[in-house]
C-alpha cells in the first residue's frame, strides 16, 4: 500500500472521530472542520518524511489543534477563547493515553447528542448529524432528502448556529437526562434509516446508503452505550433491511411481505437482528422499537407467509399498544387479528379506528380496508376502499400497486 | 452564559392557593439557585389586562391598553440565570412551577457592552418596579444591516445609563436571535424540549429592561425613549414586588 492510500484509508477510518474530539477542544464546529482539513494537509507533508506515527489519530487531534489556535492567533480571536482552550486542554491531558482512546469513541456519542438535541429544529438535526457524524457532503445529503444543495446548506448552518449561540454542551447526557435525550437520537436514526428504505423516489443508490448510514449510527450508540432500545432500535432497521431485495421488482413495483421470495432475505442480518432482540428483550426494560423488532423477528424467521404465527404477532402488538398506544399500532394489529381470525373480525377493528375519527387522510387504512372486503370476496366494497386509498397515496410504487390492485378487481368483475 | 426564562401559563387557569404555593416554589426556587450563584433575578408580573403597549410611529407616540399579543397563554413572569449551557437553563426550566400547564422560553442574553451594572432589588420608597418587554420587527433590522442595529443597541445602552443616572434603572439586556429560542413544557412527567420561540410573532421579543417608575404613566414615558419603539413595541408590564426573593448573584 502506498503512503497516499494509507493516509487515505486513514482519513475514512479516523476523520469524524478526530472531527469530534476537535470540536470538544475546539467548541466550534467551523473551527474543527478546518483544523481536521489542515492537520491531514500536514500529514501529507510531513509523515512521507517522518513515517506515519505510532498513533496518527493522536497526532491527528493535536495537530489539528496547533492549527486551530494558529487560526485563531491570525484572526487575533486567540486573546478571547485562550482561557477556555487552555482549560479544555487540561481536561483533555490529564487524561492518560490508554484513556484517550475511550475519550475520542465517547467524543463521537457527544457528537450524536449535540447534533440531535431537541433544542435544534428535528430536520436540522437530522441533516447535522449525517453532515457532522457520518461526514456526508451537503449536496449528497440534499440530493437523499429531495431538496436543493442551499437549503441544506441553511440548515446545516442554522443547526450550528444555535448549538453555539444558545449553547447547546458538548456532553453526553446526565443519567437523569438521559431518557429523553437518547429518544431524540434513536429518532433521528430511524427517521433517516426510513427515509433510505420506504421512499421510492429519487436517486435509489443514495436513498438506499442513508439507510446503510442509519444501520452504522444505529451501531455507534449500541457499541458506546448499551441500552435495551438502542439494541432494539438496531434489530428493527437490519430486520426490516434484510428484505431490502426482495421488497420491489426489479421494476421498482410493491412486493408484499406474503408474496416476497422469502429465499432472498438476507439470513446475515436477519440472525443478527434476531440475536438483538433476545438481548433487548431480556433486559426486561425494552420498549416500542424492541416490540416492533420482536414482531419483524417472527416474520423474518417464518420460512412461508402461510406459515405465519400471527397469534404471536397479535400479542406482540398488544404489548406494543401498552407502551406506545396509536392508530397505526392498532391499524396493524387489526391486520393481524384479521390473519388470525378471518377478514371479518379485521374489518370491525378498522371501523372502530375510522368511526373515532382517526387515521382519516393515511392511505394504508383505506388499503387495509380494500384488502380484507377482497379476500372476503366483496369487490364493490374492495374496489371503493382502493380508490380512497389511491387519492391518499402519495409515493408512485404505492400508486401503481393500488391501480393495478383495481384493475384486477375490475377484471374480476366483468 | 446568561439565559431569560420566561414563563407563560394561561392567567385564568390558576386557583388562588395553587398561586400562593407556585409563588412559594418559585421563591424557593431562586433561593437555591442565588446560593449555587446563578440567580440574576426573578418576578411574577401583573395580569395582562394591566399592561401597555408603546409604539413611536412618524414621531408620534400610540400607547393602547392590554398586552402586545393575544394569546391562549400569557407571559407571567421572569427568570434570568447564569448557567454553564442550555442543558443547565432547561433543567431549570422544568423546576418552575408554571411548565406543567405552560410554557417556558429559553433565551440566551446577548452580551452588551456598556450597561450599567445591575442594581440589587426592590428600592424603597414609592417607586415601583415595571419590565419593559421589547419586541422587535427582526426582519426590519436584519434588513437595515448590523451597523445600524448595533448603533441603535449603543443608543440603547445611552437611555440605560440615563435611566441608571436617575435612578430608575434596575437591570436590561437584549436577547439573541428568535433562532436561538428554545421551548420548554412538561406534561405527565415527560419533558417536551422545542427549537422555536413560545408563539412565531411577526414582532419578536428582543430584549427587556427592569426599570423603577412612580407609576404607569411614567413607565410608558420611559419606554418610548427606547429606540425598538420607531420600529417595533414595547409592552409595558408591572412587576409583583416580592420581599422574600434573594439578592442577585454579582
Amino acid at each position: 500500500m502506498s503512503l497516499a492510500e494509507r493516509i487515505d484509508e486513514i482519513y475514512r477510518a479516523e476523520s469524524r472521530r478526530v472531527l469530534a474530539t476537535l470540536i470538544r477542544l475546539l467548541g466550534d464546529f467551523d473551527l474543527a472542520e478546518e483544523a481536521l482539513h489542515e492537520a491531514f494537509v500536514a500529514a501529507a507533508e510531513k509523515w512521507p518524511l517522518e513515517g506515519v506515527p505510532a498513533n496518527p489519530r493522536a497526532w491527528l487531534v493535536s495537530t489539528g489543534r496547533f492549527k486551530a489556535i494558529d487560526a485563531l492567533r491570525r484572526r487575533g480571536r486567540f486573546e478571547e477563547v485562550k482561557a477556555e482552550l487552555v482549560n479544555r486542554h487540561v481536561e483533555v491531558t490529564a487524561a492518560n493515553a490508554a484513556r484517550a482512546d475511550d475519550e475520542i469513541a465517547d467524543d463521537r456519542l457527544r457528537l450524536i447528542f449535540t447534533c440531535c438535541h431537541p433544542a435544534i429544529d428535528p430536520n436540522v438535526q437530522i441533516a447535522l448529524t449525517l453532515r457532522e457524524v457520518c461526514g456526508l457532503k451537503t449536496e449528497e445529503i440534499a440530493s437523499a432528502f429531495l431538496t436543493s444543495s442551499s437549503t441544506m446548506a441553511q440548515r446545516i448552518v442554522r443547526g450550528k448556529a444555535k448549538i453555539r449561540d444558545a449553547g447547546i454542551p458538548f456532553v453526553i447526557p446526565s443519567a437523569e437526562d438521559m431518557r429523553y435525550r437518547l429518544d431524540s437520537v434513536l429518532m433521528v436514526i430511524y427517521l433517516v434509516f426510513n427515509e433510505g428504505y420506504s421512499a421510492s423516489s429519487g436517486k435509489a443508490v443514495t436513498r438506499s446508503d442513508l439507510s446503510g448510514e442509519a444501520i452504522r449510527l444505529g451501531r455507534l450508540v449500541v457499541e458506546l452505550l448499551s441500552d435495551p432500545e438502542a439494541i432494539g432500535l438496531l434489530a428493527l432497521m437490519l430486520l426490516q433491511e434484510s428484505r431490502r431485495a426482495s421488497r420491489t421488482t426489479p421494476e421498482g413495483d410493491l412486493v408484499l411481505l406474503e408474496e416476497q421470495d422469502r429465499s432472498r432475505w438476507n439470513q446475515g442480518q436477519i440472525q443478527e437482528g434476531v440475536a438483538l432482540v433476545h438481548r433487548a428483550l431480556s433486559t426486561r426494560r425494552f420498549g416500542a422499537y424492541s416490540l416492533q423488532a420482536a414482531i419483524a423477528a417472527v416474520h423474518a424467521t417464518t420460512s412461508e407467509a402461510s406459515a405465519t404465527d400471527w397469534g404471536q404477532i397479535v400479542a406482540l402488538y398488544d404489548a406494543l399498544l401498552s407502551v406506545h398506544p396509536s392508530p397505526v399500532v392498532e391499524l396493524n394489529r387489526a391486520v393481524g387479528v384479521a390473519m388470525r381470525d378471518g377478514p371479518a373480525a379485521g374489518l370491525q377493528l378498522i371501523d372502530d379506528i375510522v368511526d373515532r375519527g382517526e387515521l382519516a387522510d393515511y392511505h394504508l387504512i383505506y388499503a387495509a380496508r380494500a384488502d380484507l372486503f377482497r379476500r372476503l370476496g366483496n369487490v364493490v366494497e374492495a374496489r371503493r376502499a382502493y380508490v380512497l386509498a389511491l387519492a391518499k397515496a402519495r409515493q408512485e410504487p404505492e400508486r401503481r400497486f393500488l391501480r393495478a390492485r383495481i384493475a384486477e378487481l375490475e377484471r374480476a368483475a366483468n | 452564559m446568561k439565559y431569560m426564562l420566561l414563563v407563560y401559563s394561561p392567567e385564568n387557569s390558576w386557583t388562588p392557593d395553587e398561586w400562593n404555593s407556585c409563588l412559594q416554589e418559585s421563591v424557593a426556587l431562586c433561593h437555591e439557585l442565588a446560593a449555587l450563584g446563578q440567580f440574576h433575578g426573578a418576578s411574577p408580573l401583573h395580569p395582562v389586562a394591566t399592561a401597555h403597549c408603546v409604539r413611536l410611529r412618524d414621531g408620534q407616540r400610540l400607547v393602547t391598553a392590554g398586552p402586545f399579543a393575544e394569546t391562549t397563554e400569557q407571559l407571567g413572569g421572569y427568570y434570568i440565570v447564569d448557567v454553564p449551557n442550555l442543558d443547565d437553563a432547561i433543567a431549570i426550566a422544568c423546576r418552575i412551577p408554571a411548565v406543567k400547564k405552560g410554557t417556558v422560553e429559553i433565551r440566551p442574553l446577548f452580551p452588551l457592552d456598556g450597561l450599567p451594572a445591575e442594581k440589587p432589588g426592590p428600592a424603597s420608597g414609592d417607586l415601583r418596579q415595571f419590565l419593559l418587554i421589547c419586541y422587535d420587527d427582526e426582519e426590519y433590522w436584519t434588513a437595515v444591516g448590523p451597523d445600524v442595529h448595533l448603533a441603535a443597541m449603543r443608543e440603547a445602552a445611552e437611555v440605560t445609563r440615563d435611566l441608571d443616572s436617575r435612578g430608575r434603572y434596575l437591570s436590561a439586556s437584549p436577547l439573541r436571535p428568535v433562532s436561538t429560542a428554545t421551548s420548554v413544557r412538561l406534561r405527565d412527567g415527560r419533558r417536551i424540549v422545542t427549537d422555536g420561540p413560545f408563539a412565531e410573532t411577526r414582532e419578536i421579543l428582543g430584549g427587556y429592561y427592569l426599570i423603577l417608575a412612580q407609576h404607569p404613566g411614567e413607565a410608558v414615558d420611559l419606554a418610548a425613549r427606547h429606540p425598538g419603539t420607531r420600529v417595533g413595541t414595547v409592552e409595558v408590564r408591572q412587576v409583583y414586588t416580592l420581599t422574600d426573593l434573594p439578592e442577585s448573584n454579582p
